[in-house]
């Protein structure tokens, strides 16, 4: 007996909304790198320095407007200075509005307090006493505003108007450094996926070289009919903008992509970007090589092929714990040339087993004499000269308290064995009468 | 090599000879050792530079190769002082601050930790033909003569010095045997015991027997080295990183290491 039988039901599923939302969002990374989830409903695109990219911000607009209703969505939008005024336009203004830029107060005038974001209690009380128009709250005294409405009233109608600031959490960190093409027809075909790669990177090597300007790391995003997006990265040793050289990283990885029914358009954004210098040719350019010409590109190639933690320069850390005195660092960083290394005086074994190897069947003479003989791997090595103890304590203010004990203490000997063999081995504890001391082999000399 | 200027025609025949062993290449460098008795031997006075030579070794060496790469280390490191110095590897047990106590600039030494062997391979291959690298180390478990051949040409390409490790992998059988090879030099290192000064504490230099095993071009021969001291090195003196302590002779080259003989 229903009023309106032909209405169909379904329960809410606030979940799935939300993962819908977060589909869109990145769905709209063709639009913009910038974009940021507003509540429940709601999306925020930072255009800035994008729109460029359609002709300008109707033709964006129009464009988004056309691809929304493309995919069956219910939506209103529109453009303005500052992300406030834009809410409160698609919330309360004409669908499809764009605010002239700095004039965005004239429009907001005619809306009702509630576009300004506000908790429901507030916006009722300003309608309660009467103020029905924006216009008429930006025209009060705002000392007085801020007391009888609380200051967010006022924080909300400043960034509205852009006299306030407001940070957006975007989905991903935003970069100016981004770049699009867009296909009349989809295109899935292996080679126009190179191509694509290569002109896009062409585009954004040529904006980054009229501002001196070089990355670090290159994200190709494609976009797929059906609203997948398929991205790959590449990173670079040093920063760069040698468009043929990205391109190429780019190629190998595009072979794993699959780009179903078709991609209509993609976009490359750079990051870490940092101003590099324009390349002096010298006269001794023959005899002295600029890493950007050699080691640069084969450490790209090794990185993208092999993975990032496969290439490394070992670069010292300040500690005496022998694991913890390497850590990998960037293949090209000029940073640590400089940096105080190893003591090489101490001796310090060429091989570092990553776990010690117990040793058993060790005959050494308490308290903390060398071992005179030991077995490692099913064969007895005697020694015939030693060097040690060195202690090597645990890094005890940096643990708990309760996890520090003499225990851990490790007393090192350099020793060699009859055939000459030099190894690196330590006991572990204090000598305790009654216990047995335990033995570890760390490392290998050669 | 005063003897043969004196000999004429004979060193005319020697030079041509070099020259076709060098693949042409006649102009190839070397590295002197700094020392008549080893370098008398080898082709140009020297290790050849623009090739590849083997460095191997027996028993749990051939697994753990610390030997090796301490014999290696050694010998890259005054290349690795002119240039870009890659190691590659499969295990990353490699540990920089011992290279540093043998005078290796270990902090400019750039790292790869391949996956498989013939990825190691590539990566060696790749980087020898780059631009500023003088020196490229792997650590593979065998070379085979189309892989050799290909480490050869990248090493001519622009003139770096390729140095294979043979390492077996932990605890099991090499899958191939040696074949023929194609690299310059095949050294055989094996840890030998070191003699510290008169009255002094503890150990000496680190000491190897070194058995060259194959060498195109030159004699092969077996010798035992000590390291230099690393700072007598960084003060630019020129002297080679391995001191030559005693020609071991050809007696020796069939078991560096004595002790099997008693056992």
């Amino acid at each position: 007996m229903a009023v309106v039988p032909q209405l169909a039901l379904a329960d809410a599923q606030p979940e799935a909304d939300a993962e819908a939302l977060v589909a869109l969002v990145d769905w709209c990374v063709r639009f913009s790198p910038a974009v940021a989830v507003d509540g429940s409903d709601g999306l925020f695109l930072d255009i800035a320095g994008v729109d460029h990219l359609w002709g300008d911000e109707a033709q964006m607009m129009a464009d988004l407007r056309a691809r929304l209703a493309a995919n069956d969505l219910m939506f209103r939008c529109a453009v303005a200075d500052t992300a406030g005024a834009a809410w409160a336009l698609a919330h309360f203004g004409q669908d499809g509005v764009i605010a002239p830029a700095g004039e965005q107060a004239e429009l907001l005038r005619p809306l009702p307090p509630a576009a300004l974001r506000l908790d429901p209690d507030a916006a009722a009380q300003i309608e309660r006493l009467g103020i029905r128009r924006l216009g008429q709250l930006m025209d009060l005294p705002r000392a007085p505003l801020a007391k009888r409405f609380g200051v967010g009233v006022v924080t909300r109608l400043d960034q509205a108007l852009g006299q306030g600031h407001e940070a957006l959490s975007f989905r991903r960190p935003p970069t100016p450094w981004i770049t699009g093409l867009t296909f009349v027809e989809p295109i899935s075909a292996p080679e126009d996926m190179v191509r694509v790669a290569q002109d896009a990177t062409i585009k954004l090597a040529a904006r980054l070289e009229r501002e001196g300007q070089g990355a670090r790391r290159f994200e190709l995003t494609y976009h797929r009919v059906d609203g997948k997006n398929l991205g790959v990265g590449v990173g670079l040793a040093i920063a760069g903008r040698d468009a043929a050289r990205i391109a190429k990283l780019f190629a190998p990885k595009l072979e794993a992509l699959d780009p179903g029914f078709g991609v209509e358009s993609a976009t490359l954004a750079a990051y870490e970007v940092e101003p590099i210098g324009g390349r002096q040719t010298r006269l001794d350019a023959a005899r002295t090589i600029a890493p950007e010409d050699g080691l640069a590109p084969l450490i790209d190639r090794l990185a993208n092929r092999l993975g990032k933690e496969r290439v490394f320069r070992a670069v010292p850390v300040e500690s005496h714990v022998p694991e913890l005195a390497v850590r990998p660092a960037r293949p090209l960083n000029p940073a640590h040339g400089r940096t105080p290394g190893w003591d090489p005086e101490t001796p310090r074994p060429v091989r570092l087993f990553r776990r010690p190897e117990p040793l058993d069947g060790v005959i050494a003479l308490t308290p903390d004499d060398p071992p005179n003989q030991f077995r490692w791997r099913g064969r007895t090595h005697r020694v015939r000269r030693a060097e040690g103890p060195e202690r090597i304590a645990e890094e005890w203010w940096k643990a708990d308290i309760e996890d520090i004990s003499v225990g851990h203490v490790r007393d090192y000997y350099r020793v060699e064995d009859q055939d000459g063999g030099r190894f690196w081995l330590f006991r572990s504890g204090l000598y305790k009468a009654g216990h047995p001391a335990r033995w570890w082999l760390h490392g290998l000399f050669g | 090599m005063p003897q043969d200027r004196a000999a004429g025609p004979l060193a005319a025949v020697r030079a041509k000879i070099a020259a076709i062993e060098a693949g042409g290449r006649a102009d190839s460098e070397s590295l002197p050792f700094g020392d008549d008795r080893i370098d008398g031997g080898l082709p140009g006075g020297g290790l050849p530079l623009a090739h590849w030579h083997e460095i191997g070794a027996e028993g749990m060496e051939a697994e753990t190769a610390a030997a090796p790469a301490l014999f290696t280390a050694l010998l890259a490191s005054p290349l690795a002082r002119k240039g870009e110095a890659v190691w590659v590897m499969r295990r990353d047990d490699l540990w920089a601050p011992g290279l540093v106590g043998l005078g290796f600039p270990a902090e400019r030494l750039i790292q790869v930790c391949a996956r498989d062997e013939a990825e190691a391979l590539a990566v060696t291959e790749d980087a020898l033909a780059t631009a500023g690298v003088s020196a490229v180390i792997a650590e593979v478990e065998a070379v085979d003569l189309t892989a050799g051949r290909r480490l050869q040409l990248a090493c001519e390409k622009l003139g770096a010095t390729g140095f294979v490790i043979r390492r077996k992998p932990f605890g099991g059988e090499s899958r191939r045997a040696a074949t023929g090879s194609t690299a310059a030099t095949r050294w055989r290192v094996a840890s030998a015991p070191s003699e510290p000064a008169k009255g002094a504490f503890g150990l000496g230099a680190p000491r190897l027997a070194v058995t060259l095993e194959r060498c195109r071009g030159g004699r092969t021969g077996a010798w035992l080295f000590e390291a230099a001291d690393p700072f007598s090195m960084e003060a630019g003196h020129g002297t080679h990183p391995l001191r030559l302590v005693a020609d071991l002779g050809d007696r020796q080259l069939a078991s560096p290491q004595p002790i099997r003989h008693v056992a």
